[in-house]
């Protein structure tokens, strides 16, 4: 499909494209640093007259926004640590062996990939409910999510280690290492990459849940930012400027992190295929 | 014990302890919800008896209570739009781009990988920022729809009863399109590209070397992404909430949203278990699909 198209005309095209797709995001921004009357102007003015950034400091506070981030940093630690715990073993072990038990537990896991978590939190919460779990709301979130992102987890990075040639690892048994010898000095340091960024991806995942947190969490002050967005967004909304601050001060964290890696968390998505 | 201790550090028990631990705690957290969704979805559970396992059967009783709600064909014929809506436009949109982003240009994969930024964000936070977009008297799409000159008056997305559905359709296009564009890129770098030269020395233009180059040979890719927007679709529940809390009066409820709605503001956790029970059926079908098209790739 190569062309001899020019390809100036085709980057300042795609960059047109770009810029198109990631208006929303532009105008979270632009819509925060505008004054209450100026995101009431009609026409919307497209760059802020008078930029305030006192907004930030004035929402994160009105919005308790500490407590919140907190939150969701401890929702998102745990359930990436259970993750990477309970999934890279397995994904190393399903990439090592081929025989129809693999393939069923391979087929089991793409299953529970695909089940909304708006189907399992009814009966996880009653669940829960019956063996005492949601006096503990942040665990039982952490557990919840954690089994939703676990498959995921491991067809990814199962991918990765298939990638591992088995006969380094064969080498080092040769030469007298144990099997946990062989993959803590030899499989993972060489599939750490592809590990790193799907914990990565996971975390990322962990810190926007909202579904779990919200039925499970009913206490405020344990709530993610998530949930807390939520409680002053609907239909009638008329704070937009606070809402916008709050959200971009929610997701620009996100949003540099995924910047600052973007080719690696590409290449670990599409196994590689893609570079 | 020597034995079975040298097989736990060095043998078979191994590899078995590794998958068991986490396939007993993907069981314990999927598999036993879903048999207990199914014994919910034909009890009558109440505030009263959500803490016992006795709860009185109730039959078909819950299933029969659902259909005859009177948002149900209304729901089924949202969840259709949401779901077609999304995949169509995520497709095609997605398939437009993957194409041109395989043309030869700097910066071509960085400025394509930028786009996954939407699919990164918290589901919540895209809802906001569309809500923002799409509100209906200072909403920026209006704004920019009346000065191309597609509209005269004001579309109110959100609380239009025609519109609201599509409102979050929208959303959702843009939330997942750049995930459909990443997977066809992978399956269009996977073309050989001495096909497409010897279609061109053949005298094939760009449509025939489309249609029968491209689509044939992409064949297992495009039936993966399609069953995979189906199941992310059916997945979809963060926009709900931020953009049209399912309103005005149900026209833009679908199934996901109202399952919920059902177990945690009604609280009638039976009809929520029947409702997302009816889902399972529609997500268990993708899934088979998915997983036969996959099947190459994941046995690798």
């Amino acid at each position: 499909m190569t062309r001899v198209a020019a390809p100036k005309i085709l980057l300042v095209l795609a960059l047109a494209l770009a810029a198109v797709y990631l208006f929303p995001l532009y105008w979270m921004y632009a819509t925060s640093l505008k004054g209450a009357s100026e995101i009431f102007a009609n026409p919307p003015t497209f760059w802020p007259r008078d930029p305030d950034f006192s907004i930030f400091p004035a929402t994160w506070e009105r919005r308790t926004m500490d407590t919140f981030l907190w939150n969701s940093l401890v929702i998102a630690t745990g359930v990436t640590t259970l993750t990477v715990l309970l999934g890279t073993g397995c994904a190393y072990v399903l990439a090592r062996y081929r025989n129809p038990w693999i393939d069923i537990g391979l087929f089991a896991i793409l299953m529970l990939q695909v089940l909304p978590a708006s189907v399992m939190i009814t009966p996880l919460y009653v669940g829960f409910n019956q063996l005492g779990l949601l006096d503990y709301p942040r665990t039982a979130v952490i557990i919840a999510a954690a089994g939703k992102s676990i498959p995921f987890y491991i067809v990814l990075v199962r991918a990765t280690f298939m990638s591992v040639p088995s006969e380094l690892e064969e080498a080092a048994l040769v030469d007298g290492n144990s099997r946990w010898g062989a993959i803590f000095f030899i499989v993972l340091p060489l599939a750490r990459n592809g590990i790193l960024v799907l914990a990565i991806l996971t975390f990322m995942q962990a810190f926007g849940e909202y579904i779990y947190s919200k039925s499970i969490i009913t206490t405020q002050s344990l709530q993610p930012a998530s949930v807390g967005l939520s409680g002053f967004l609907g239909p009638n909304s008329t704070d937009w400027n606070g809402i916008m601050a709050y959200a971009a001060m929610y997701v620009t964290p996100i949003i540099l992190v995924f910047v600052i890696l973007q080719r690696r968390i590409v290449s670990g998505l599409t196994s590689g295929a893609l570079k | 014990m020597r034995r079975i201790l040298s097989s736990i550090t060095d043998g078979k028990g191994f590899d078995l302890i590794m998958v068991g631990v986490t396939m007993l705690f993907l069981f314990a957290l999927a598999g036993v919800p879903l048999v207990y969704n199914v014994v919910m979805s034909f009890q009558q559970v109440d505030m009263f008896n959500l803490n016992t396992f006795s709860r009185p059967f109730a039959g078909f009783e819950n299933y029969v209570a659902i259909v005859s709600q009177p948002e149900f064909w209304l729901v089924i014929r949202n969840t259709a739009i949401f779901v077609f809506g999304s995949i169509a436009g995520q497709f095609i949109f997605g398939f437009a781009l993957a194409i041109f982003f395989m043309l030869s240009f700097p910066f071509a994969s960085t400025i394509r990988g930028l786009f996954l930024v939407s699919w990164v964000m918290p589901g919540l936070v895209v809802g906001a920022l569309w809500g923002w977009i799409l509100a209906g008297d200072f909403g920026v799409l209006n704004a920019i729809l009346r000065g191309l000159g597609i509209i005269d008056g004001t579309m109110f997305w959100k609380s239009d009863p025609n519109l609201s559905i599509w409102a979050v359709t929208i959303a959702n296009i843009w939330l997942g399109l750049a995930f459909n564009m990443m997977l066809l890129s992978v399956g269009l770098a996977g073309i050989p590209r001495d096909l497409y030269e010897a279609a061109e020395l053949d005298g094939a233009n760009g449509w025939q070397r489309f249609t029968t180059i491209t689509l044939p040979m992409m064949r297992s890719t495009i039936g993966a992404v399609l069953a995979l927007g189906l199941i992310y679709t059916l997945q979809q529940f963060d926009l709900f909430p931020a953009i049209t809390e399912g309103g005005p009066a149900n026209s833009s409820n679908v199934a996901q949203y109202w399952a919920w709605q059902w177990s945690f503001q009604l609280f009638d956790f039976a009809k929520g278990a029947t409702v997302s029970m009816m889902m399972v059926i529609f997500v268990l079908i993708a899934s088979i699909v998915y997983v036969r098209s996959t099947r190459h790739e994941v046995r690798g």
